[in-house]
């Protein structure tokens, strides 16, 4: 059974993307990110010297702001902090600054579904225009399961309202090495296909999760292929300003 | 009731159709207490140490329908901003839950017994045995009973000893209602609400040291004296209690 | 962290409890290698878990939860409430989780733990996202007045696996609520009938004598594991959360769909192959705690 999407895409189709880079002047790094409507902006800071009590001052530790398009913070906020701390703790190389603190502010624009992800993916792009230094990539995407068991991709706000339960992943971004492919590989399974993070909201059988898990592993690499092209694009342009 | 989350409507809790209680005529010689005690008799007490796995040191007690539990922390660093010390300090903290009082409350700090609670225990704690260093007390009343603060500061001092912070005794705590010509011990939260005065008394039974008295309401120097006395005899005997609880826990912990 | 082989080298001449704490993955890794864990438990094997239910005389329903040291009291207070135009028939439910400074030492009076919003937020949609309420029974008059459940959950000894606590806990609470008796007075106000009323006068007959208990369909039960390379450790411990960081959720009803999988970042990533061992464990302790709970509601019968 086919949904007919509001915006007349396929089930599988992400809405356009766009990525910029080094868009705030006094932050450290940041960047922009857009996937139709839903927009987010993340400036990072740091690191800056020190780290909050109860942390492990042998390891860099990350701090995550969220400032939400109007209004104050409350649970739902609290909980996306948390959710972008730890999966930022995770792609980045906190043992490179010991005791050191870095600042992650994401500023939303506009929310039209998927806001998360779309959070962590601005994140990591102002990440890496900070020179933070990351393990891997992290992508995000969000998959939305219809009554059917029907699943379609990057929700927008009015689709995410109609749907019975919706997942959040975050996945590695796919690698480009020299190594042999089986190197890579866990257990049989790609590298990239692991989870970072994993949200989900809304009852659905165990099956609807595989399935979601592998529509949004294709979904990732589209989009890492999306992130590593746009930032590999601005790189150039940065080295020939240089030049 | 205050107004939660913006989105939240206001509610209430349903009341029954009967007026509000009224006073009970006390110069009533038939007039009892409302759980058959009688005046000068204590509520059953249940202390039990250790209940807290988290921290150094923790106690629960339980008076009726009055459950209260007490965590230890420490010694422990202080904080940044203060200054250096020859001597330990203590900081102590008291909080409701929601669900203490039968109206839903806020489940929020009670700033008034957290000092009353550490002026009761400072004078019984060896300061000196932790210099530099922090001791933090906080207590969490599960249900308000009545008489609320002094089971807080028996159980405190019970939780502190089962942390090993030296003490030169045990701190008992009983609290007396004055209702009309009547004293009545250990009182619950009904009789709290309807007394002309209370006092309450933080007592070392061992050293014969009182470490706190509280005096509210209209007293006559004669009706002091013979609260006094009643409250510093009770105190003994919840100390006793205590002691035996505490000898329990350590010959249970020695098998 | 000194490197694996030198701190192999000292635990031969070290005290156990000292090598415990200074190299505290070494120490949890010998053990995983023997498939055991330092408090005797396998891999996959969860701690004692007790259910008590009724344990606040002042709420309407209650319950306590122990898994292992980890404590949870949670109480439901029923108050009125007006519904809103657009849902009439129906009431609602407030969900709070509280970290008093009592359960934990990194909780301080005065500053909430973040950590206490985040679980919070992740009960209050489990519960109202498994559908385990119908919230139209919490309906007195449609469209005048409707019961607020207020659902307070106190962690009371912090020892790990807190969500798993917590949500048991809530649970229970709801399977011993009984809703008091009430009447809708002329006004609209809501009265608690008491016993001698209900003989007594008419004009303020109980509107809600049969529906004193909530249906509870699909009920929720969750575990959390830590992912360790390799190793799946099923309901840890603090100690055990501190030095591995990775915990992946899985909240699954009686029916067996999923309700929640819920892994915040951390270190190891979730292969498939992981995901379908941390859902049959979860599945064989829905069944643990399907009988705990049980258990516990029989005991209250009885008593």
């Amino acid at each position: 059974m086919e949904i007919d999407r509001t915006d007349g895409r396929t089930a599988n189709q992400l809405r356009p993307l766009a990525c910029s880079r080094n868009v705030l002047y006094r932050a450290h790094g940041s960047a922009s990110w857009s996937q139709g409507d839903t927009k987010v902006l993340a400036a990072v800071y740091g690191p800056k010297a020190g780290t909050k009590k109860n942390e492990n001052p042998e390891k860099a530790s990350i701090e995550v702001i969220w400032k939400p398009k109007t209004g104050q913070i409350g649970k739902v906020e609290k909980e996306y902090e948390m959710l972008l701390r730890r999966t930022l703790q995770s792609i980045c190389v906190l043992t490179i600054n010991p005791n050191t603190t870095t600042s992650v502010i994401v500023q939303v624009v506009n929310d039209d579904g998927a806001l998360l992800p779309c959070a962590i993916n601005a994140a990591c792009a102002a990440l890496v225009d900070a020179g933070i230094p990351l393990k891997n990539l992290a992508v995000a995407i969000c998959c939305c399961v219809a009554e059917s068991g029907y699943v379609i991709l990057d929700p927008t706000k009015h689709e995410e309202e109609k749907m019975k339960a919706f997942v959040h992943l975050v996945f590695p971004n796919s690698v480009k090495a020299v190594l042999p492919e089986e190197s890579l590989c866990v257990n049989s399974e790609p590298w990239e296909h692991g989870i970072l993070t994993s949200v989900t909201r809304g009852v659905m059988s165990v099956d609807d999760y595989l399935y979601c898990l592998e529509r949004g592993r294709a979904a990732a690499a589209k989009l890492s292929d999306f992130l590593r092209r746009s930032l590999l694009s601005e790189l150039l342009s940065d080295s020939t300003k240089a030049a | 009731m205050a107004t939660k989350a913006s989105a939240s409507p206001s509610t209430y809790s349903p009341s029954t159709r009967r007026r509000k209680q009224e006073r009970p005529n006390i110069k009533d010689p038939d007039w009892v207490r409302s759980d058959g005690r009688g005046f000068h008799q204590c509520r059953p007490a249940f202390l039990r140490t250790g209940a807290v796995n988290a921290a150094a040191g923790s106690a629960y007690a339980e008076f009726g329908n009055t459950k209260v539990i007490v965590s230890v922390f420490g010694p422990r660093e202080s904080k940044k901003a203060m200054m250096y010390s020859d001597i330990g300090r203590l900081n102590c903290n008291i909080s409701y839950t929601t669900f203490a009082t039968s109206i839903r409350g806020q489940g929020s700090d009670h700033k008034e017994y957290s000092s009353m609670l550490h002026k009761a225990l400072e004078g019984a704690i060896i300061l000196e045995s932790f210099p530099k260093t922090t001791v933090d007390v906080f207590a969490l009343v599960l249900e308000s009973g009545g008489s609320d603060l002094p089971v807080v500061i028996s159980c405190a001092s019970l939780a502190l000893a089962d942390a090993g912070i030296m003490m030169y005794d045990l701190v008992a705590a009983v609290s007396v209602s004055c209702l009309g010509t009547n004293l009545i011990i250990d009182p619950v939260l009904e009789e709290e609400s309807y007394q002309d005065g209370s006092l309450m008394i933080t007592f070392m039974p061992s050293r014969n040291e009182v470490t706190q008295m509280t005096i509210t309401g209209e007293w006559s120097t004669q009706k002091i004296h013979e609260a006094m006395e009643l409250c510093l005899d009770a105190c003994s005997k919840l100390r006793t209690i205590m002691s035996s609880c505490l000898k329990e826990a350590a010959f249970a912990s020695n098998e | 962290m000194g490197p694996s082989s030198s701190s192999a080298d000292l635990s031969a001449e070290m005290e156990v409890d000292a090598f415990r704490r200074l190299f505290p993955l070494q120490f949890y890794e010998r053990h995983l290698l023997e498939s055991i864990r330092p408090d005797g438990r396998t891999h996959q094997q969860a701690r004692d878990t007790t259910l008590a239910l009724g344990a606040v005389a002042s709420a309407d329903g209650s319950a306590l939860a122990k898994i292992g040291c980890t404590t949870m009291l949670a109480a439901i207070k029923m108050e009125v409430m007006t519904p809103t135009t657009d849902l009439p028939d129906e009431g609602n439910l407030t969900i709070e989780f509280h970290m008093p400074p009592i359960c934990s030492p990194i909780v301080r009076p005065g500053k909430p733990a973040d950590i206490a919003a985040v679980i919070s937020k992740e009960l209050s949609d489990t519960i109202l996202s498994s559908g385990m309420i119908n919230l139209k029974e919490l309906s007195l008059v449609s469209g005048k007045t409707a019961w607020m459940a207020y659902l307070d959950i106190y962690c009371l000894d912090a020892d790990g696996a807190l969500f798993d606590a917590a949500l048991l806990s809530a649970v229970a609470a709801f399977s011993h609520l009984q809703i008091p008796v009430v009447s809708v007075n002329d006004e609209g106000k809501v009265f608690i009938v008491s016993e001698e009323d209900k003989a007594g006068k008419p004009g303020n007959e109980p509107v809600n004598i049969d529906k004193r208990k909530l249906v509870l369909s699909n009920i929720p039960y969750s575990l959390t594991c830590l992912l360790h390379k390799n190793y799946i450790l099923a309901d840890p411990t603090a100690e055990e959360e501190s030095i591995m960081e990775t915990s992946l959720t899985v909240v699954l009803n009686s029916s067996r769909q999923l309700v929640s999988l819920y892994k915040p970042g951390g270190p190891v990533l979730a292969y498939t192959s992981a995901l379908q061992d941390c859902v049959a464990m979860t599945m064989q302790r829905v069944k643990e705690l399907q009988k705990i709970l049980n258990e516990a509601i029989s005991d209250m019968e009885v008593v």
